[in-house]
């Protein structure tokens, strides 16, 4: 009986492995969302020091960024920071669930829009409400931060979603006057086009650029400014006269698009542009640093088609307020969290910020001297609508309706563009 | 005598040898050298808790969320049954869309990366100096990153750029010129293609390994039988390798329907609905904030390809036994 084992045989093993199988598969069947909210609670004290997480997907703000926490860590000695970025499409699908767990972001930004209403949902933000910082801040531009009444998050960035424009092109081809109707916008193409020039440079293969247009295309169509949640809420339809006019007039853009737009993407459309083949880049002020990169010397500016008779014009173009910074209620070193959040509202370090990235920021007494924030500062002052399509909190709906637009810019007809995103609506709704 | 031992055996075994239910002396005495330590069985338990954790529980995890309409991050959730597999079946265009989609990359994929593996390793199954560089050569694509991969084909189909319709427009040719990927008849067949030019050359070496262990002789009695060299291919070369098309084709179709990141790097993130295959829909609905649909939109999709893997390895058999 040498080859028994007194207290294990395969039979056994088999059952103790079984058992043990069963109960873990048993206990991976316990309900889901065991998270406890924590959302909206007041920051809480403490020693600055030890390590923060920054979360973001600014990369191409990563130098700057970095030069502002060698600044905010020679003042804070046993701090360090790690920035833990992802690109903003990555950032939206994974930094729920990421931050949520602190596996990153004891200082965290949210995109304006679905990603912002979920991690308030997710009581991920800690309440600034009370917190001296808010008061660096421009109030109606930190207005899209509040959630249930509360200061949860800082919007830092203040972009402006419209095409950029090489304003030394068009001024050298009479357009210092640009127009403020569809009829002018339409003949500043045409005009354009027959001196070889391309309107308008597309990224039609990347969604989330391509994207951009519709803010200034719908602004002036649509019978009110909240046009997107109203055609998530079912009130309004992707088949509605408004929105049909829109795809409409994007139809007409065709031939003011370079070839093959529907395929181009990012970078090639910002090569485009900077090269002066295009007199618009239908992305937004973001890009401009991006262009610069690219060793472009024009000036420029921001500019977009005005869809509607100069009469009937309500905006001039859109803005966004993103980059929504909070301190995450899952970290247990909220005081140094909030104290970097303190540091990066100091309107000099913002100014760094701006100037060091191209971007506007929302907090008060910020010096701009960078050349492009500079030419697009007046439209810190012009009527501008907040962007519409960080409306959406569905990303289905969003992609269905702002695809039609791209799918028509491709070739596909008004109708069965508006057709085709109506019904993805419908059934989402359901 | 043979009478006595054959009764004998029987009796003995029945005695002491034969395998009893529920006893701990059975088979395994039989077969086990006396030195045999039932401990050893602890050996599997590594392995097996690790497939506990990383597939059994996420499974019946799947399952489980699959019933819900659990959000991702909320406290609650509300059972739904199976209201989410009747969306998915009935009202749902863009999991059809993806369904779809995937359907043709798969078959492109399977086709075109099987053929031009096989014809490769034909060409390249002698071991000369030159077969084996371009062996090298054909197999390199496969030591890439498929994001590196994505990031330089999505630079050759660029329409105003890229490498193709800039050759096409060199030689005169601008009439051929595309959007590819901004096409949308035609966007998954060019992300099937970029798929095809990364692993090809992978299945290559399968294809090799399998050409190398067929006996010459087989060919020689052919070639004696006076058998032409598609009649050797037929009746020789296609049979002996059916192990390693079986291999090539089962792989093939998992790596297809994996081939996510490839078309993440090539459509952007979420990618547009030409584009969008099974796992990029699933991602997408998983970053939609939408956990109990995606799992169900997960199960349905593990269903998809364990009955398309079932069905390609018998009709592989069926082919390879008829040829």
């Amino acid at each position: 009986m040498s080859n028994t084992h007194p207290g294990m045989n395969r039979r056994r093993a088999l059952q103790l492995f079984g058992v043990a199988g069963l109960g873990t598969v048993a206990a991976a069947c316990a309900g889901p969302g065991s998270t406890a909210s924590g959302g909206g609670s007041k920051v809480e004290g403490g020693d600055i020091g030890g390590e923060l997480s920054f979360a973001h997907w600014r990369a191409e703000d990563k130098a700057v960024l970095d030069k502002i926490i060698k600044d905010f860590l020679a003042a804070n000695k046993g701090v360090s920071i790690r920035q833990d970025i992802s690109p903003s499409t990555d950032y939206q699908a994974t930094a729920l669930q990421r931050v949520k767990d602190a596996a990153i972001g004891d200082v965290f930004t949210a995109l304006r829009g679905p990603q912002f209403s979920d991690m308030v949902k997710a009581g991920l933000f800690a309440d600034l409400t009370n917190e001296s910082v808010v008061d660096n801040y421009i109030p109606e531009l930190i207005a899209d931060g509040k959630g249930g009444g509360k200061q949860l998050g800082l919007p830092y960035q203040l972009v402006f979603l419209i095409p950029l424009a090489n304003r030394d092109l068009l001024d050298k081809h009479g357009f210092s006057e640009l127009p403020l109707s569809w009829d002018g916008f339409l003949d500043m193409c045409d005009k354009l086009k027959s001196k070889g020039i391309t309107p308008m440079a597309f990224p039609g293969a990347d969604a989330g650029n391509a994207g951009q247009l519709i803010n200034g295309m719908v602004m002036n169509n649509a019978p009110s400014d909240d046009m997107f949640t109203k055609i998530e809420s079912g009130e309004y339809k992707a088949t509605d006269d408004w929105y049909l006019k829109t795809l409409e007039q994007y139809a007409q853009l065709r031939p003011y698009v370079q070839p093959n737009a529907a395929g181009t993407a990012h970078e090639p459309a910002q090569q485009i542009f900077a090269s002066e083949q295009a007199a618009l880049l239908t992305t937004g002020s973001y890009d401009a640093a991006s262009v610069r990169a690219l060793d472009a010397d024009f000036a420029m500016d921001v500019f977009t088609p005005i869809t509607v008779a100069k009469n009937e014009m309500k905006y001039e173009g859109c803005h966004n307020t993103t980059f929504i910074l909070g301190v995450n209620t899952a970290t247990d070193n909220q005081a140094t969290a909030l104290a970097f959040v303190e540091h990066l509202s100091d309107p000099e370090v913002a100014g760094t910020y701006a100037n060091g990235t191209a971007q506007h920021v929302t907090i008060d007494g910020v010096e701009y001297d960078d050349r492009d924030l500079k030419a697009i500062e007046p439209w810190l002052s012009k009527n501008t609508l907040l962007a519409p399509r960080y409306q959406f909190t569905d990303l289905d709906i969003a992609a269905a309706v702002e695809n039609a637009a791209i799918e028509v810019i491709g070739g596909t007809s008004p109708e069965q563009a508006a057709e085709e995103a109506q019904r993805i609506v419908d059934q989402r709704r359901k | 005598m043979a009478m006595t031992t054959a009764e004998q055996i029987p009796r003995e075994r029945s005695s002491a040898d034969r395998p009893r239910r529920g006893g701990p002396r059975g088979r395994s005495r039989r077969t086990r050298g006396p030195g045999f330590s039932r401990s050893l069985y602890l050996f599997a338990l590594p392995a097996l808790v690790l497939y506990v954790i990383f597939f059994a529980v996420p499974t019946a995890q799947a399952v489980q969320y699959a019933l819900t309409d659990w959000d991702g991050f909320s406290a609650t959730y509300d059972n739904v049954g199976l209201d989410n597999f009747k969306t998915i079946a009935t009202g749902d265009d863009l999991f059809r869309n993806a369904t779809s989609n995937s359907l043709k990359f798969l078959l492109v994929v399977v086709v075109f990366q099987t053929l031009f593996a096989l014809v490769l390793a034909i060409l390249l199954a002698r071991n000369s100096r030159g077969s084996v560089l371009l062996r090298a050569l054909y197999f390199f694509p496969t030591i890439l990153s498929s994001v590196s991969v994505a990031f330089v084909w999505k630079f050759v189909y660029d329409p105003n750029f890229g490498l193709i319709n800039q050759t096409l427009d060199a030689v005169g040719l601008e009439g051929l010129q595309s959007a590819f990927l901004g096409d949308s008849a035609q966007a998954i067949y060019w992300a099937a293609a970029t798929q095809v030019w990364f692993h090809a050359g992978q299945m290559m070496v399968i294809f090799i390994a399998g050409l190398q262990q067929i006996p010459r002789e087989l060919y020689e009695a052919a070639e004696v039988d006076g058998a032409s060299r598609w009649a050797q291919f037929r009746h020789v070369t296609w049979p002996m390798i059916a192990p390693a098309t079986a291999i090539v084709m089962a792989y093939t179709t998992i790596q297809s329907f994996k081939a996510f990141d490839l078309i993440i790097g090539l459509g952007g993130n979420p990618p547009k609905p030409a584009l969008d295959i099974l796992s990029t829909r699933i991602y997408g609905s998983f970053a939609n904030s939408e956990f109990g649909y995606a799992a169900a939109e997960s199960v349905v999709f593990m269903i998809i390809i364990a009955v398309l893997t079932w069905l390609q390895r018998r009709v592989v058999r069926k082919v390879q036994a008829e040829g």
